[in-house]
């Protein structure tokens, strides 16, 4: 039988982000976690709700990995 | 859902005239300026064409033309086919025994006749017979173009020490999208567009301000036709001549004003009966790609202003306010003395402006046109690893692209799989779809449809 899943299709730049996304909801609560298909190399699809939430994530996780590249004084 | 990086379209004369009727453009070509200034933007291959067959005083069957390029050029032939047609500058006729063939357009033909060999009405801009008394050099009306144009400009960014600009150059800022009024508020902001707007070099920025003037010609009940008309001929005037106002008529004098307040022509007085064209206006129908302006840019040392070293480090020698204005839209500015601001480029101050819409190919021609004359001594001009940075600031934040939408999935059977996905794919409601698991995401707004069709289908294979 057919289902039909309404949600938010995401698209990876590439695979390694892919992988990250897995690991950030690997690591949530279940009643948190976003991903509802894993697709392929590229994509998954996800949870509308849960998608601001993930776009702070990853914000908060670019911000940790990237260091200031300038002194200021 | 999803987030589209969009940038300014800024259209060169071509494409500009391709959006106008065919019937306005007709009318334009009556006047041997712009049928010049067409021929001159035209690529080399389309002139030499038009050279060809422009004393031919009938239309040449295809075939003949067709032969005159070589056979691996017949791609660029069918471009400039295209082109000339859009631009109406001929027609596909048909000729006796059914060739077809290519006529030129007749009015465009005897005014670039004209225009090339004279005769007929004079349609250059007479100069002055008198000498002005009080006449002007090039180097006054640079200075007077610049002020103008930046009070344009300063009014964008809202630093308030210069005079205000008239209504009329307000609603076309408004109407071109580059500033708008706040629900609640009075006062004018500026918008993405805007952002862009302001990063362009100025012929670019005259081109697109001139452009949205014209979308709104005629509801200040000014003719189009004559209003273009006057701006090709201003293109062909020269800098430092002063021409006589007396042949133009009431909406012409009204054009010329708000062109004299946007900094494209100079009257010391309004009844004057005289005016200079500035660079600004010699520039129009070259259109964004070359401009003199960029070469007086290049020479004068006072436009380049800022030396960007490869510790972030930006140092802006200026005392304009609005030059710091700009800067200060991608930098962090830390000290500020009397001619010179010092800045940092951040991963904030640049996503700072990514988020407002400005790109970082925006960003880093900015950089490199307005870059100091000291830093073009050592090449390159703008250090590779600021310019690199400032790129990979820009793909971090599209590392993913969101699209809303339903998925598609546990299909019995590949045909049934296969059904579906045509369906969706034939109506262009289809985002992605794998055969490896038999999944598909359609759109949100296209589920019904599908969903309607899947029932109408299993139904009937069930039965």
């Amino acid at each position: 039988m057919v289902n039909a899943t309404e949600g938010v299709l995401v698209e990876c730049a590439d695979a390694a982000m892919k992988q990250l996304l897995l690991h950030l909801d690997e690591k949530l609560p279940p009643d948190k976690k976003f991903i509802l298909h894993d697709l392929d190399e590229t994509h998954v699809f996800i949870a509308s709700k849960h998608l601001e939430f993930l776009q702070s994530e990853i914000d908060c996780f670019m911000d940790s990995v990237s260091f200031p590249l300038a002194e200021k004084d | 859902m999803s987030v589209q990086q969009r940038t300014l379209d800024c259209k060169d004369l071509h494409s500009y005239l391709k959006t106008l009727p065919a019937a306005v453009l007709d009318r334009l070509y009556n006047h041997p300026a712009t049928c010049l200034a067409v021929f001159r933007e035209l690529p080399e291959l389309s002139r030499i064409y038009i050279m060809r067959i422009l004393f031919v005083d009938q239309a040449v069957p295809k075939a003949i033309m067709g032969s005159w390029v070589s056979p691996n050029s017949a791609r660029e032939l069918e471009d400039i086919v295209k082109l000339l047609t859009e631009l109406r500058v001929w027609q596909e006729v048909e000729m006796q025994g059914g060739l077809k063939g290519w006529l030129l357009n007749p009015t465009f033909r005897r005014n670039l006749k004209g225009a090339l060999l004279g005769g007929g009405n004079e349609w250059s801009m007479k100069p002055n017979t008198d000498a002005d008394p009080k006449a002007r050099g090039i180097a006054v009306l640079d200075e007077y173009a610049m002020g103008r144009w930046e009070c344009v400009l300063h009014f964008m960014v809202g630093s308030h020490q210069h005079e205000a600009i008239s209504s009329d150059a307000l609603q076309i800022l408004q109407h071109a999208g580059l500033m708008k009024k706040e629900p609640g508020d009075n006062q004018l902001s500026i918008t993405k567009d805007g952002f862009q707007f302001l990063l362009m070099d100025t012929s670019a920025q005259v081109w697109y301000f001139l452009l949205q003037y014209l979308d709104t010609a005629n509801s200040r009940n000014l003719d189009l036709i004559d209003c273009l008309g006057f701006l090709f001929q201003l293109s062909f005037s020269t800098l430092g001549q002063d021409y006589s106002t007396d042949s133009m008529n009431d909406g012409l004098q009204k054009f010329l004003q708000h062109l004299r307040e946007f900094g494209l022509v100079y009257q010391r007085k309004r009844k004057d009966g005289r005016f200079y064209p500035t660079r600004l206006a010699l520039d129009i129908a070259a259109g964004p790609k070359k401009s003199m302006l960029n070469s007086l840019n290049a020479s004068s040392q006072a436009t380049g202003y800022i030396v960007v070293e490869t510790n972030y480090r930006v140092y802006a020698y200026t005392d304009s306010s609005l030059q710091v204005a700009l800067i200060a839209l991608f930098c962090e500015l830390i000290y500020r003395f009397p001619n010179l601001v010092v800045g940092i480029i951040t991963r904030e101050s640049v996503r700072e402006a990514l988020k407002r819409g400005i790109t970082a190919d925006q960003i880093v021609s900015f950089l490199r046109q307005h870059a100091h004359s000291e830093c073009y001594k050592e090449p390159p001009v703008l250090p590779s690893t600021i310019a690199d940075q400032i790129k990979l600031w820009a793909i971090e934040r599209d590392r993913f692209l969101y699209k809303d939408g339903v998925l598609y999935n546990q299909f019995d059977s590949q045909a049934d799989f296969e059904i579906l996905r045509n369906y969706a794919q034939e109506r262009g409601l289809l985002v992605w779809h794998t055969l490896n698991g038999r999944k598909m995401v359609v759109t949100k707004e296209g589920h019904d449809e599908v969903r309607k069709f899947w029932k109408r289908h299993s139904r009937n294979g069930s039965m």
